[in-house]
């Protein structure tokens, strides 16, 4: 076997060793996007869950407003949901401005340092004191 | 090709190839991960355009009148509930407040040939053209002092600022 023969061998040897490497590490990147799809999701339906059904503000007649936030609700709100087979808690508040801004909560559990964690902030209608007046609903969601 | 393989060429070519093929993989491989959080991006950003939407709709601007609705007056009255300037203030005031963070708002309302336009930043457009969008789009109903019932186009749009 000639020195250049050898060196031929090594270089392919280096390739099909380089390809595999770097198919292994797309398929854990591929893991841990989906992962973290999979927890942007579950945020998503969290909020929506919220803004329109748990949350949502019921008048004397027992009509349902979505989109529209009753303070009194988020007190007594269960922060544990679960979404394919996997548990996600989150941290939930209500942010709106009155000559400044006011926050309402967070209520829920504090969340953990060492997990990954997904944020949502979408505007709805927050009922205060008999008016319907613009504001934001903040979720943050982690894997229980 | 006998000539070739007496020199080595060959060889060289296959690994000049698979070099080729494993730079060319390892981009593809790289990019398509990235395509499931990039859906989820945009699904969230669908939900803050309908969320958006909704809030305007329904939050008021003075007491019983909510913000489409003002527009709408603005629109088609000549003496509207709230005033025009007070309306565009109100509403630049929310959209400032409420704006997904790195996107601009536009809420265009249409009838006939008149329009009410808003959008913020201030001087950001509609967003008709932009590459990355996210528009909701429904209608105001006000009943005139006639009994005519008209139907007022409203469009919000959610879009990436170039």
């Amino acid at each position: 076997m000639t020195l250049t023969q050898i060196l031929k061998t090594l270089v392919t040897i280096i390739l099909v060793i380089s390809f595999l490497l770097v198919t292994v590490s797309a398929y854990q990147q591929h893991r841990r996007i989906s992962a973290l799809a999979e927890l942007s999701d579950a945020t998503t339906a969290i909020v929506t869950r919220l803004s329109v059904e748990e949350l949502a503000y019921v008048d004397n007649d027992g009509n349902l407003h979505m989109y529209t936030i009753d303070p009194a609700k988020l007190e007594g709100l269960s922060t544990r949901r679960e979404f394919g087979g996997e548990n996600f808690d989150f941290q939930v508040s209500v942010r709106y401005e009155a000559g400044g801004e006011r926050v309402l909560g967070p209520f829920g559990s504090t969340p953990p340092e060492d997990r990954t964690r997904g944020s949502l902030a979408v505007s709805c209608v927050l009922y205060e004191n008999a008016h319907f007046l613009p504001a934001k609903l903040s979720v943050m969601a982690w894997r229980a | 090709m006998a000539g070739l393989n007496n020199h080595g060429v060959a060889d060289v070519l296959a690994m000049a190839f698979m070099f080729v093929l494993l730079v060319l993989a390892a981009v593809f491989m790289h990019s398509y991960s990235l395509r499931p959080l990039r859906a989820a991006t945009n699904r969230q950003l669908e939900l803050k355009s309908e969320h958006l939407y909704k809030t305007l709709e329904l939050a008021w601007v003075r007491p019983g009148v909510s913000f489409f609705r003002a527009a709408a007056e603005n629109l088609l009255l000549e003496q509207p509930i709230v005033p025009r300037p007070y309306l565009r203030s109100t509403m630049e005031n929310v959209l400032e407040y409420l704006h997904p963070s790195g996107y601009a708002v536009a809420v265009s309302l249409s009838y006939e040939n008149a329009s009410w336009e808003l959008s913020w930043p201030e001087g950001a457009g509609l967003g008709l053209g932009a590459e990355k969008q996210f528009a909701r789009q429904g209608e105001v109903r006000l009943t005139m002092a006639g009994g005519e019932n008209i139907a007022v186009p409203v469009t919000v749009r959610i879009f990436e600022i170039a």
